[in-house]
């Protein structure tokens, strides 16, 4: 095992972030935090990039302790990064070099791996360019190709495509699994996205108020536990209702609150189903498309996340969709706006397989 | 009767002489202005010396009273020159506090008068740097390797742009400065004379065009020197 | 934060290392170091400098040269920051030496004040005594009906030259403080110069030295003229007083004030070299002395009449300095 925690526990003053986590991460995988936000993702992951100390408990790395005095060393075998994406306002080199610099890596050397890790993300040749002129997204892959080029035992990723845009965001689940594919690099990364946590990872671990409620393998999880997932939101967009196949081929379901949707799988009784953000499209007025499902309902949340903008529409039920900073202005969306929303019967899909 | 345009003949005719001064390299022109380099550039050494780690404490700690202590600095860094000049000139006289160390009248007292002058500019503004900077830069330095020193230097360097704007700032404010200059140093030629003071004293005398050819050097300075620190910033950026 | 801890214990550290390095220095550089507290019409002239210059071929000092009002001139040396000065204020001087600081005077110079006005003389002042002039100037201004109303300019700074100005109005039968009241009478409250500049301004009268005057007329920055440059009660008299030097009450390994070379400075001004370097002072730019020696004039107890004003006008208790402020200098008062 790589990295093991023993009953760790976090407070910050009087508030329990973490309580009693037991965890091990096994060499070369790839493992997911799944949880809604402030359930202590974040600090999780801190603790085991060793840049957070526990209230209580042990961290293990390597089958090694870690103590005060080793910390230091041991926090170089592994790196994090960042949910809000952080560069240092210098070039881009020196931003992928800062690490190299740290371990005392020969300055020929040291400009081979920036840029091996710069082609890796797709940003060859930036080398000059001021990290913060770039976009978020970009500033993200930068920061991922300054995590990676250390060649750490261990990387920790916090939600790495959250904030990005879906160009972004799929370069990035690539890179992803690329490198742990090709070198072995074991990744703990917390998602908030279910298409992610059920692609990348090999294993499991669901997080709610500080306390790890399940682990598994990604199978064993989604099967198991479609329900749990979907009532404590542990994903956007999980709804879980009845379903009811009808006359013309599609499946209605209904999800509550006289919120009936339909879906072109054919199921009966109870299911745990899921639509992608990306698939929604939001309309002040009610269209006629080939959209099977149309919904009415109000914004309740509207969420700059970097490079695109989460709305939160109360249709009875919450659904969450993702337009572009041009698209809300261009729309004018506010608050307590009532709009509609429309997706394919197609872009419903079931958690279980 | 001398006025009217008589009075602009007189200007020009001053302008012409101070350009002649300052060409030929006039020895007194050359003295006055390299004291006043010297002894402005020595403040804010020591002002930097103590104040950033001052706007450290202030910037990146937090503990109490520490908005009052902003606040502290933040009024202190528009304080009359001549009301700290007349302060220090109490203190430094052979019959205040510090008469024993025999420093006034000397380029030192003005140093450290300068220096005091400075010192609000730097902390404020440097704090405001400091705490300007991401959080995140710390623990961001610590996941790439850092040691704790390591990492305070990582969000330092962050700030660069703006404890060096607060630095320049502040010598602009010690180089143009009459009051401290002129209490504690006394203008004594070849030894604390320096720009501002040669300035106002031979105007009083009526030697228009020294005055002159030292009011342009020192727009020149600081215009200059401001100037040089925006280009520098703006390709920081 | 550890690193905070760390950065402020190295900058403490260079910090005193500095303060501490700059006060060795002074320390030994004070011991040589001769303050002289002057007022600024006299410093003005140039002839300080030229001394300083004269004087540092002989004796490894560095003279600094503080020049202020005399009021102010004298309060240095009141509170230490001066080892000697050179004033002309009789009265002032007095109280100096009474209050038990100023000790050994010397009256070393005397010229003349003028009362200088324009060209064409409105007031028809010119070749008349001063009392004479000063009376019909009053006459002038309170007739005057031009505008502004300015016909006096006074340096109002209480200095030596305005001290002097005020001696004149009271002898000319006036009240000082009345007179300064009306309306033809305006107050400059600054230095000779800019008294001088108020006053081309205005085209008016006023009293000044002739070292000031001469260098604005030079430079064609004044157009006035003197008109009244003789009499007793133009007697301007520079006297040196060196400051006791038990003064201050912080005695470190070295005394405070430096009166050793106080001495010295003192006694080369009364020699026949520092005499001749005050009388030529002046005389290549304006073709005439601005300074005339005082100690061969007192020494040879000539009948002259100037010898006989300055005695009147510049002697206390009938001495240039009485035996109690002389500090058993005895030499100096042969």
């Amino acid at each position: 095992m790589i990295a093991e925690l023993r009953n760790i526990s976090k407070s910050f003053n009087e508030i329990k972030a973490l309580d009693n986590i037991n965890l091990g991460i096994s060499e070369g995988e790839i493992f997911a935090l799944l949880g809604p936000s402030g359930s202590g993702k974040t600090t999780l992951l801190k603790i085991m990039a060793l840049i957070e100390q526990p209230t209580s408990g042990e961290v293990y790395f390597c089958e090694e302790k870690v103590t005060n005095k080793n910390i230091q060393q041991t926090r170089m075998q592994a790196t994090m990064v960042f949910q809000k994406t952080a560069v240092f306002n210098t070039t881009i080199y020196k931003n992928v070099a800062y690490g190299l610099k740290l371990r005392k890596i020969p300055e020929n050397r040291i400009k081979d791996e920036v840029s091996d890790a710069l082609r890796l993300v797709g940003l060859q040749g930036f080398e000059k360019r001021l990290a913060k002129s770039l976009s978020g997204g970009e500033q993200q892959r930068v920061a991922l190709a300054r995590a990676l080029v250390l060649r750490t035992k261990l990387v920790l990723l916090d939600e790495p495509t959250a904030n990005l845009d879906p160009r972004n965001a799929a370069i990035i689940e690539e890179i992803i699994g690329t490198v742990n594919r090709s070198f072995k690099t074991t990744i703990v990364m917390a998602t908030h996205n279910i298409f992610q946590a059920r692609n990348l990872p090999h294993r499991i671990a669901l997080l709610q108020n500080g306390r790890i409620t399940e682990t598994g393998t990604t199978t064993e999880v989604f099967t198991s536990l479609s329900r749990t997932l979907a009532s404590f939101a542990a994903a956007d967009n999980v709804f879980i209702g009845d379903a009811n196949p009808s006359v013309d081929g599609v499946t209605l379901i209904d999800i509550g609150n006289d919120v009936q949707i339909e879906m072109t799988a054919l199921k009966s009784g109870r299911v745990s189903v899921f639509i992608d953000p990306k698939e929604i499209i939001i309309s002040r007025k009610k269209f006629a498309s080939s959209a099977r499902n149309i919904l009415k309902g109000r914004i309740t949340e509207i969420a700059d996340a970097g490079n695109v903008v989460k709305v939160k529409v109360d249709v009875g039920k919450p659904f969450i969709i993702q337009i572009t900073k041009k698209s809300l202005a261009g729309m004018k969306l506010h608050l307590s706006m009532k709009v509609y929303l429309a997706f394919k019967a197609s872009s419903v899909q079931t958690i279980q397989d | 009767m001398l006025n009217g345009e008589n009075g602009l003949n007189e200007l020009l005719e001053g302008i012409e002489k101070a350009f002649q001064l300052i060409i030929s390299g006039d020895p007194t022109v050359l003295d006055v202005t390299l004291r006043s380099l010297y002894i402005s550039g020595a403040a804010v050494c020591i002002a930097a010396l103590w104040g950033i780690p001052i706007a450290i404490l202030l910037g990146l700690k937090d503990f109490r009273g520490k908005i009052l202590l902003k606040g502290l600095f933040n009024a202190l860094i528009g304080i009359p020159t001549v009301g700290l000049g007349l302060i220090l000139y109490l203190v430094f006289s052979r019959s205040g506090v510090l008469g024993f160390l025999h420093m006034l009248y000397s380029p030192t007292a003005i140093i450290i008068g300068e220096a005091l002058l400075m010192t609000p500019i730097v902390v404020s503004f440097s704090a405001n740097a400091l705490e300007a900077v991401s959080p995140e830069v710390e623990d961001l330095a610590k996941t790439l390797g850092a040691s704790e020193d390591q990492a305070f230097f990582a969000v330092f360097r962050e700030s660069l742009n703006g404890v060096l704007l607060a630095t320049v700032s502040s010598f602009n404010r010690a180089v143009a400065e009459l009051g401290v200059a002129q209490m504690v140093g006394g203008n004594i030629s070849g030894f604390t004379s320096v720009l501002t003071t040669t300035i106002a004293n031979e105007t009083a005398k009526g030697n228009i065009s020294i005055s002159i050819a030292l009011a342009i050097i020192l727009f020149i300075l600081v215009f200059g020197i401001t100037l040089a620190v925006n280009l520098f910033q703006r390709r920081r950026k | 934060m550890q690193t905070l801890k760390k950065i402020v214990l190295v900058a403490s550290i260079i910090t005193i290392l500095i303060i501490s390095g700059s006060w060795v220095y002074l320390e030994h550089f004070a011991t040589r170091r001769l303050i002289i507290s002057t007022t600024t019409s006299l410093y003005d002239t140039g002839l300080l400098d030229a001394l300083k210059e004269d004087f540092r071929k002989k004796y490894p000092v560095d003279i600094s040269i503080i020049s202020a009002g005399t009021g102010l001139a004298i309060q240095h040396a009141e509170k230490g920051d001066a080892d000697l000065i050179l004033v002309h204020s009789p009265s002032m001087e007095q109280t100096f030496l009474s209050e038990g600081v100023g000790i050994c005077r010397k009256i070393v110079a005397y010229n003349f004040f003028a009362i200088i006005g324009p060209v064409n003389d409105p007031a028809h002042i010119n070749g008349t005594t001063p009392i004479e002039a000063l009376k019909k100037i009053v006459n002038y201004g309170r007739n005057y009906t031009g505008y502004p109303p300015y016909v006096w300019v006074s340096r109002g700074d209480n200095s030596g030259t305005h001290t002097a100005e005020k001696t004149l109005w009271k002898k000319a039968g006036h009240n000082y403080t009345l007179l300064s009241k009306e309306t033809w009478y305006v107050s400059r409250q600054g230095g000779m110069g800019e008294t001088l500049m108020m006053t081309e301004e205005y085209q008016g009268y006023t009293l000044t030295d002739m070292g000031t005057c001469l260098a604005y007329s030079k430079q064609g920055q004044i157009s006035l003229v003197p008109l009244v440059t003789q009499g007793k009660d133009l007697l301007n008299v520079y006297s040196v007083i060196a400051v006791v030097p038990s003064l201050t009450a912080n005695q470190t390994l070295h005394s405070s004030i430096n009166f050793r070379d106080a001495m010295a400075f003192i006694r080369y001004l009364v020699s026949d070299e520092g005499q001749r370097m005050m009388e030529s002072h002046g005389v290549f730019e304006h073709g005439q002395s601005l300074f005339y020696g005082a100690v061969q004039l007192l020494k040879q107890n000539s009948t002259s009449q100037i010898a006989q004003w300055i005695k009147d006008y510049a002697f206390i208790n009938g001495t240039e300095c009485p035996q109690e402020y002389r500090y058993n200098q005895n030499d100096l008062y042969s």
